[in-house]
């Protein structure tokens, strides 16, 4: 005991710890009735966590060839002691990661805490989700199954209706003219470097805004928030977050015996594309949306315009704490309320009807 | 002047005579290029429908194609705007020919091996001397103009060569060809055949094979008759006629005793247990002395052929059994998430040991066969075990996850009466 605190004394002499401790020690977290959103910020970098642990892991056997890649995810899988979990807690916590940060950016929208001055705080949430999905994309295809292989031709065929840039954008995804082995390395590159680096500093700087900025208390939810008493975030709010990680933990537990994350069939280049060729569900129902759309539209190629949509439905979404100018006066305009309501009944309907096969 | 006029009438009768006796240019042009003559010129302005049909299919005949214009079968001089020139006698316009002459005036050319040379260096040039030895060429040749010829088969005007989809000689379309005179029963009656064969054939795992999967090397009439020269296959014939294509099961057929006992009792060899025409996908349960079983037909109760049969009958239902008991228990395993691949291909092992038992069925000998499913079944325990090991894994991993959610359950029941104990 005396040692250990010989050595906090020792780094805190050096490195002037003291400031951050008191920080901790007197960080509260407001209490209301909707505090329960707090939890799905935690509950994301809970599976991200995961995710770095059981990626590491699956680098150790994980080769990164067109040859070899599905043997050897196939050997992780019957060969490796536990080789089968670690691969499918890495497929499920992938996904609920996903639906995690989904549910965090809804709650922290109809909350509106990404009102001033959490401009940034949001800015860099959104860019997060946006590497996660990319971290999704890019892994999909990583099994070099049959399915992820033509999902991913169907995918980085889209950003070639990109105008002017298009093809470019095409060829530096794929590597060349198709999905290859070039695909898979450079996939592989984006998913095990390029995205966990910017991930990482723009986590950092996420929480760390969330740190200096503290938890936002909901309009309407200020009285409530005064008079109950806050959370202390050491330990209480750390104990209370850490049964919300458990939960997770039992929940990939769970799916990851019951629903072994499938291997499927090893990826043909020259075979014809099976029947019912799907990306993951969180593009399902931009999936769905565009192929709804006529070939033409006045005159404009369908596909065109839903992606120009929806690049423009994202813009919004991102701007929302310019946009929404009754949020930085405290206020939030209710068109954005109703946005945010038809938003996400559209992205779940869309969702559930393409998982119940009703666009079959 | 009775002379002048007698004399211009005789020179002009002369030169009528000169200009319709003058030789009339080939008909036989270019290969490979299209021919155009007067008679398709002609014939396609015609207002009788049936004039006019041979000219409107005239641009898809091979032979119009090939640079042969019709007056190449016809005669006459294509080169004539004029039709009392052009369909002269005098140039050996012969009008619709007849069937007794068909099979001669296609072998004219056919036959002609130097000539047929000249559109493509395999060409075959025995059809002729095929049909005189078939039924239809001796029936004709007796003068029954009831039977095929060149043109009932092939069309008579707009021929198609045989590899055209369209043609009715083409795999797919040559059963219907043939069944427009042998599905005629009252026709057929004539001549001592039932008529039902087409039928039958239809029912057959050839014409599945031909149709639902459209393999068209699947045998049709012509691969086991013949085609010019087609004729039933003799008694004693029949397992070559088969044994083209099936040659294993000829080859065990040839070994096993049912060979000269079949001879002897002038049966005939694959014919007697899988029929000719409706030749059925063979069952395992055929085997056996039963009422719908085929030894019978045959064998005695209690001979050493019925005694073989139940044996053989026995091997092959045992296998059977334990390959759907096996390959079900394999894909429950595999749909819990387990790859199985060690199962399956011990599985596929097992599948082709038990075929190759099925076709040491034709041998007869219960020991060739019981070695094909002593195979089978070595190679499905193998998958068994491997599901058995695939199963206890499954349990292991349930287990664990029980241990996990319950280590998992209380530290979170912990936590939370600590958080209570703080907050109280």
């Amino acid at each position: 005991m005396r040692m250990l605190e010989e050595f906090w004394q020792a780094l805190d002499e050096r490195f002037d710890l003291a400031p951050l401790v008191e920080f901790a020690t007197h960080k509260e977290v407001p209490r209301h009735r909707h505090s329960w959103a707090y939890y799905f910020g935690g509950l994301t970098l809970f599976f991200f966590l995961v995710q770095i642990t059981t990626g590491i892991l699956l680098l150790l056997y994980y080769r990164p060839t067109s040859e070899a890649a599905f043997e050897s995810v196939q050997f992780i899988v019957t060969r490796v002691p536990f080789g089968w979990l670690v691969r499918s807690v890495h497929s499920w916590s992938a996904n609920l990661m996903i639906l995690s940060a989904f549910a965090h950016m809804f709650s922290v929208y109809f909350l509106g805490s990404y009102a001033k001055p959490r401009e940034l705080t949001w800015w860099s949430g959104f860019a997060l989700l946006g590497l996660a999905v990319g971290f999704g994309f890019s892994g999909y295809l990583l099994p070099w199954n049959e399915l992820s292989f033509f999902a991913t031709r169907i995918g980085t065929d889209m950003v070639s209706k990109v105008p002017f840039a298009g093809a470019w954008l095409l060829k530096f995804l794929r590597g060349g003219e198709d999905v290859t082995g070039a695909t898979l390395t450079r996939f592989f590159g984006f998913h095990v470097a390029v995205l966990p680096m910017i991930t990482a500093a723009l986590l950092g700087l996420h929480l760390a805004l969330i740190q200096r900025q503290g938890m936002h208390v909901p309009e309407g939810l200020e009285e409530e928030a005064k008079t109950r008493k806050p959370i202390p975030f050491v330990p209480n709010f750390m104990l209370r977050e850490s049964v919300v990680w458990l939960l997770g933990l039992a929940a990939l537990a769970a799916l990851a015996a019951f629903f072994p994350w499938e291997l499927g069939v090893k990826a043909d280049p020259f075979a014809s594309a099976p029947a019912g060729i799907h990306p993951e569900w969180y593009f399902l129902f931009m999936f769905e949306t565009l192929k709804l759309i006529p070939a033409h539209v006045l005159g404009i190629e369908g596909e065109l315009l839903g992606l120009g949509v929806f690049g423009l439905g994202g813009l919004v979404w991102f701007l929302v704490p310019v946009l929404d100018r009754g949020s930085r006066k405290g206020h939030r305009t209710r068109a954005f309320l109703v946005l945010g309501w038809l938003l996400l009944a559209y992205i779940v309907s869309f969702t559930l009807a393409s998982l119940a096969g009703v666009f079959k | 002047m009775t002379d002048r006029v007698l004399t211009a009438t005789v020179v002009l009768t002369l030169a009528t005579a000169a200009a319709l006796a003058a030789p009339s240019p080939s008909p036989i042009g270019t290969p490979g290029k299209h021919t155009e003559d007067s008679c398709v010129g002609c014939h396609s302005k015609l207002d009788d429908s049936r004039l006019r049909a041979p000219a409107e299919v005239a641009k898809s005949d091979i032979h119009l194609t090939q640079g042969v214009s019709c007056a190449g079968c016809h005669g006459g001089d294509p080169s004539s705007d004029d039709s009392s020139v052009a369909m002269s006698p005098a140039r050996g316009f012969t009008g619709k020919i007849g069937v007794r002459t068909i099979p001669e005036m296609c072998g004219s050319c056919h036959s002609n091996a130097a000539f047929m040379l000249r559109y493509s260096p395999n060409i075959p040039t025995d059809q002729l001397a095929q049909y005189r030895t078939s039924k239809h060429g001796q029936a004709l040749a007796k003068g029954d103009t009831n039977v095929a010829v060149c043109t009932s088969c092939h069309g008579t005007h707009g021929i198609l060569p045989p590899s055209d989809a369209r043609s009715p000689v083409y795999p797919t379309r040559i059963v219907e060809t043939c069944g427009r005179c042998h599905g005629n029963a009252a026709l057929m009656s004539r001549y001592g055949i039932k008529g039902d064969e087409v039928s039958e054939y239809k029912r057959s795992v050839h014409y599945a094979a031909l149709v639902a999967k459209n393999d068209l090397s699947a045998p049709t009439c012509k691969s086991c008759h013949g085609a010019h020269g087609a004729t039933p296959p003799g008694i004693s014939s029949v397992s070559n006629v088969c044994g083209t294509c099936h040659l294993s099961q000829r080859e065990r057929f040839d070994q096993s005793p049912h060979k000269d006992a079949f001879a002897a009792l002038q049966q005939p060899a694959c014919e007697s247990c899988h029929s000719n025409h409706a030749i059925l996908h063979p069952q395992d349960s055929w085997i056996g002395m039963g009422d719908k079983q085929i030894c019978g037909s045959c064998h005695s109760a209690g001979d050493v052929g019925a005694t073989a049969a139940a044996s053989i009958a026995s091997a092959l239902a045992k296998a059977s059994s334990a390959e759907v008991t096996t390959l079900a228990r394999v894909q429950r395993v595999e749909r819990s998430g387990m790859l199985m691949d060690e199962a399956t291909v011990k599985l596929e092992e097992a599948h082709q040991a038990f075929v190759m038992a099925q076709l040491e069925i034709h041998t007869a000998s219960v020991g060739r066969v019981e070695s094909q499913t002593k195979a089978a079944l070595g190679a499905l325990t193998a998958a068994d075990k491997s599901a058995a090991g695939a199963e206890a894994e499954i349990r292991y991993r349930r287990s664990g996850l029980f241990v996990s959610l319950a280590v998992i359950a209380l530290a979170m029941v912990l936590l939370i009466l600590k958080i209570r104990a703080m907050e109280r």
